[in-house]
Protein backbone atom coordinates (compact mmCIF):
# COMPACT_ATOMS: atom_id res chain seq x y z
CA UNK A 1 0.00 0.00 0.00
CA UNK A 2 2.96 2.29 0.61
CA UNK A 3 3.84 2.46 -3.11
CA UNK A 4 0.17 2.93 -3.97
CA UNK A 5 -0.26 5.92 -1.69
CA UNK A 6 3.08 7.45 -2.63
CA UNK A 7 2.00 7.43 -6.29
CA UNK A 8 -1.40 8.93 -5.46
CA UNK A 9 0.26 11.63 -3.34
CA UNK A 10 2.60 12.37 -6.25
CA UNK A 11 -0.42 12.70 -8.56
CA UNK A 12 -1.81 15.22 -6.10
CA UNK A 13 1.49 17.11 -5.95
CA UNK A 14 1.57 17.15 -9.78
CA UNK A 15 -1.95 18.62 -9.90
CA UNK A 16 -3.55 15.62 -11.63
CA UNK A 17 -5.96 15.19 -8.73
CA UNK A 18 -7.10 17.49 -5.96
CA UNK A 19 -8.09 16.37 -2.50
CA UNK A 20 -8.64 12.65 -2.12
CA UNK A 21 -9.90 10.24 0.51
CA UNK A 22 -9.96 6.47 0.89
CA UNK A 23 -13.52 5.18 1.13
CA UNK A 24 -15.47 1.90 1.06
CA UNK A 25 -13.88 -1.28 2.51
CA UNK A 26 -10.31 -0.02 2.93
CA UNK A 27 -11.59 3.23 4.46
CA UNK A 28 -13.77 1.22 6.86
CA UNK A 29 -10.73 -0.80 7.90
CA UNK A 30 -9.32 2.37 9.47
CA UNK A 31 -12.08 2.00 12.11
CA UNK A 32 -12.95 -1.72 12.03
CA UNK A 33 -11.35 -5.12 11.79
CA UNK A 34 -9.99 -5.86 8.30
CA UNK A 35 -12.50 -7.37 5.86
CA UNK A 36 -11.50 -8.91 2.54
CA UNK A 37 -11.55 -6.58 -0.43
CA UNK A 38 -9.94 -6.74 -3.84
CA UNK A 39 -9.44 -3.05 -4.51
CA UNK A 40 -8.96 0.42 -3.07
CA UNK A 41 -11.61 3.05 -3.74
CA UNK A 42 -10.21 6.54 -3.87
CA UNK A 43 -12.72 9.39 -3.92
CA UNK A 44 -11.06 12.26 -5.65
CA UNK A 45 -11.67 15.84 -6.69
CA UNK A 46 -10.63 16.53 -10.24
CA UNK A 47 -9.27 19.85 -11.40
CA UNK A 48 -11.46 21.29 -14.18
CA UNK A 49 -9.85 22.87 -17.19
CA UNK A 50 -10.42 26.64 -17.54
CA UNK A 51 -13.83 27.44 -19.04
CA UNK A 52 -15.01 23.86 -18.71
CA UNK A 53 -17.36 22.31 -16.18
CA UNK A 54 -16.78 18.81 -17.50
CA UNK A 55 -15.09 16.38 -15.16
CA UNK A 56 -13.06 13.64 -16.73
CA UNK A 57 -10.93 10.82 -15.38
CA UNK A 58 -8.87 10.88 -18.58
CA UNK A 59 -6.01 12.97 -17.09
CA UNK A 60 -5.62 10.35 -14.33
CA UNK A 61 -5.43 7.47 -16.81
CA UNK A 62 -3.12 9.45 -19.14
CA UNK A 63 -0.78 10.26 -16.25
CA UNK A 64 -0.64 6.66 -15.04
CA UNK A 65 -0.43 4.98 -18.45
CA UNK A 66 2.52 7.17 -19.47
CA UNK A 67 4.21 5.81 -16.34
CA UNK A 68 3.40 2.22 -17.40
CA UNK A 69 0.74 1.45 -14.80
CA UNK A 70 -1.60 -1.29 -15.96
CA UNK A 71 -5.31 -0.61 -16.46
CA UNK A 72 -7.64 -3.50 -15.56
CA UNK A 73 -11.25 -2.64 -16.42
CA UNK A 74 -12.19 0.27 -14.13
CA UNK A 75 -9.05 -0.11 -12.02
CA UNK A 76 -5.46 0.98 -12.36
CA UNK A 77 -2.96 -1.30 -10.65
CA UNK A 78 -0.72 0.91 -8.53
CA UNK A 79 1.84 -0.87 -6.40
CA UNK A 80 0.13 -4.16 -5.62
CA UNK A 81 -3.39 -2.74 -5.36
CA UNK A 82 -6.04 -2.25 -8.04
CA UNK A 83 -7.24 1.32 -7.48
CA UNK A 84 -10.54 2.80 -8.58
CA UNK A 85 -10.73 6.58 -8.77
CA UNK A 86 -14.21 7.90 -8.07
CA UNK A 87 -15.20 11.53 -8.45
CA UNK A 88 -17.88 12.34 -5.85
CA UNK A 89 -21.33 11.83 -7.38
CA UNK A 90 -23.41 13.78 -4.86
CA UNK A 91 -23.22 16.34 -2.02
CA UNK A 92 -22.77 13.60 0.59
CA UNK A 93 -19.65 12.27 -1.12
CA UNK A 94 -18.34 15.81 -1.67
CA UNK A 95 -18.79 16.52 2.05
CA UNK A 96 -17.12 13.20 2.96
CA UNK A 97 -14.14 14.19 0.85
CA UNK A 98 -13.90 17.65 2.39
CA UNK A 99 -14.10 16.34 5.95
CA UNK A 100 -11.79 13.33 5.52
CA UNK A 101 -9.27 12.77 8.30
CA UNK A 102 -5.55 12.76 7.79
CA UNK A 103 -3.63 9.63 8.79
CA UNK A 104 -0.59 7.58 7.81
CA UNK A 105 -0.07 4.15 6.30
CA UNK A 106 3.45 2.78 6.64
CA UNK A 107 4.74 6.32 7.12
CA UNK A 108 2.92 7.78 4.11
CA UNK A 109 0.39 10.57 4.65
CA UNK A 110 -3.13 9.88 3.43
CA UNK A 111 -6.78 10.72 4.08
CA UNK A 112 -9.69 8.50 5.13
CA UNK A 113 -13.39 9.37 5.25
CA UNK A 114 -14.87 9.77 8.72
CA UNK A 115 -16.71 6.77 10.19
CA UNK A 116 -19.99 8.71 10.03
CA UNK A 117 -19.57 9.53 6.35
CA UNK A 118 -18.65 5.93 5.53
CA UNK A 119 -21.86 4.81 7.26
CA UNK A 120 -23.96 7.46 5.48
CA UNK A 121 -22.51 6.54 2.07
CA UNK A 122 -23.07 2.83 2.79
CA UNK A 123 -26.67 3.59 3.77
CA UNK A 124 -27.15 5.54 0.56
CA UNK A 125 -25.54 2.87 -1.63
CA UNK A 126 -27.55 0.15 0.15
CA UNK A 127 -26.06 -3.05 -1.27
CA UNK A 128 -26.14 -6.04 1.14
CA UNK A 129 -22.40 -5.62 1.81
CA UNK A 130 -23.01 -1.94 2.67
CA UNK A 131 -25.67 -2.90 5.21
CA UNK A 132 -23.32 -5.49 6.71
CA UNK A 133 -20.65 -2.79 7.03
CA UNK A 134 -23.05 -0.41 8.79
CA UNK A 135 -23.82 -3.14 11.31
CA UNK A 136 -20.09 -3.63 11.91
CA UNK A 137 -19.70 0.11 12.58
CA UNK A 138 -22.59 0.02 15.05
CA UNK A 139 -21.34 -3.13 16.79
CA UNK A 140 -17.87 -1.70 17.22
CA UNK A 141 -19.37 1.54 18.55
CA UNK A 142 -17.12 3.77 16.46
CA UNK A 143 -19.69 6.26 15.18
CA UNK A 144 -20.83 9.44 16.85
CA UNK A 145 -24.63 9.14 16.83
CA UNK A 146 -25.25 12.92 16.91
CA UNK A 147 -22.85 13.58 14.06
CA UNK A 148 -24.39 10.73 12.09
CA UNK A 149 -27.93 12.05 12.56
CA UNK A 150 -26.88 15.50 11.34
CA UNK A 151 -25.39 13.96 8.20
CA UNK A 152 -28.62 11.99 7.62
CA UNK A 153 -30.62 15.21 8.05
CA UNK A 154 -28.43 17.25 5.71
CA UNK A 155 -28.58 14.66 2.97
CA UNK A 156 -32.16 13.42 3.27
CA UNK A 157 -31.18 9.97 4.53
CA UNK A 158 -33.50 9.74 7.54
CA UNK A 159 -36.18 7.66 5.74
CA UNK A 160 -33.51 5.18 4.63
CA UNK A 161 -32.15 5.07 8.18
CA UNK A 162 -35.63 4.38 9.63
CA UNK A 163 -35.95 1.53 7.15
CA UNK A 164 -32.56 0.19 8.11
CA UNK A 165 -33.40 0.38 11.83
CA UNK A 166 -36.68 -1.46 11.25
CA UNK A 167 -35.05 -4.15 9.17
CA UNK A 168 -31.83 -4.79 11.08
CA UNK A 169 -32.10 -3.23 14.53
CA UNK A 170 -35.69 -4.17 15.47
CA UNK A 171 -36.65 -0.53 15.92
CA UNK A 172 -39.98 1.07 15.05
CA UNK A 173 -40.52 4.29 13.06
CA UNK A 174 -39.74 6.35 16.18
CA UNK A 175 -36.40 4.63 16.65
CA UNK A 176 -37.67 2.71 19.72
CA UNK A 177 -36.70 -0.91 20.28
CA UNK A 178 -39.66 -3.13 19.39
CA UNK A 179 -41.11 -5.49 21.98
CA UNK A 180 -40.48 -9.16 21.21
CA UNK B 1 -20.48 -22.95 24.91
CA UNK B 2 -22.01 -20.86 22.10
CA UNK B 3 -21.87 -17.77 24.34
CA UNK B 4 -18.17 -18.36 25.02
CA UNK B 5 -17.52 -18.73 21.32
CA UNK B 6 -19.39 -15.45 20.60
CA UNK B 7 -17.45 -13.67 23.31
CA UNK B 8 -14.10 -14.85 22.00
CA UNK B 9 -15.10 -13.92 18.44
CA UNK B 10 -16.12 -10.47 19.65
CA UNK B 11 -12.84 -10.09 21.55
CA UNK B 12 -10.86 -11.14 18.48
CA UNK B 13 -12.70 -8.59 16.33
CA UNK B 14 -12.03 -5.88 18.88
CA UNK B 15 -8.36 -6.80 19.00
CA UNK B 16 -8.12 -6.69 15.20
CA UNK B 17 -9.94 -3.35 15.07
CA UNK B 18 -7.50 -1.88 17.58
CA UNK B 19 -4.44 -2.61 15.39
CA UNK B 20 -2.80 0.32 13.63
CA UNK B 21 -4.08 1.21 10.16
CA UNK B 22 -0.72 0.08 8.68
CA UNK B 23 -1.03 -3.35 10.32
CA UNK B 24 -4.64 -3.69 9.19
CA UNK B 25 -3.72 -2.74 5.63
CA UNK B 26 -1.06 -5.47 5.63
CA UNK B 27 -3.78 -7.96 6.69
CA UNK B 28 -6.01 -6.63 3.88
CA UNK B 29 -3.24 -7.37 1.36
CA UNK B 30 -2.96 -10.95 2.66
CA UNK B 31 -6.76 -11.42 2.53
CA UNK B 32 -6.80 -10.02 -1.02
CA UNK B 33 -4.05 -12.41 -2.16
CA UNK B 34 -5.85 -15.35 -0.57
CA UNK B 35 -9.14 -14.38 -2.26
CA UNK B 36 -7.38 -14.13 -5.62
CA UNK B 37 -5.70 -17.51 -5.12
CA UNK B 38 -9.03 -19.15 -4.24
CA UNK B 39 -10.70 -17.56 -7.30
CA UNK B 40 -7.87 -18.75 -9.57
CA UNK B 41 -8.08 -22.27 -8.13
CA UNK B 42 -11.85 -22.34 -8.71
CA UNK B 43 -11.34 -21.22 -12.31
CA UNK B 44 -8.75 -23.99 -12.86
CA UNK B 45 -11.09 -26.60 -11.38
CA UNK B 46 -13.99 -25.40 -13.54
CA UNK B 47 -11.80 -25.50 -16.65
CA UNK B 48 -10.60 -29.00 -15.79
CA UNK B 49 -14.20 -30.13 -15.25
CA UNK B 50 -15.22 -28.63 -18.63
CA UNK B 51 -12.32 -30.35 -20.34
CA UNK B 52 -13.17 -33.68 -18.73
CA UNK B 53 -16.82 -33.33 -19.76
CA UNK B 54 -15.81 -32.67 -23.36
CA UNK B 55 -13.59 -35.78 -23.55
Amino acid sequence: MRATLETINQMQADGVIGKYAIGEAVGATFYLEPAATLDVDIFVTLPTSPGSKLLSLAPIYDYLMVRSFKVEQEHVVIGDWPVQFLPPSNDLEREALTEAVETEVEGVKTWVMTAEHLVAIALNTARPKDHARILQFLEQNVVNADKLKLIFLRHGLLPKWKNFEGKYLDKDANGQKQQQ
Amino acid sequence: MAKNSNNSKQARRKRLASLSFSEKVRILAKLRDRSKAIAASRRRLAQAADKAAQQ
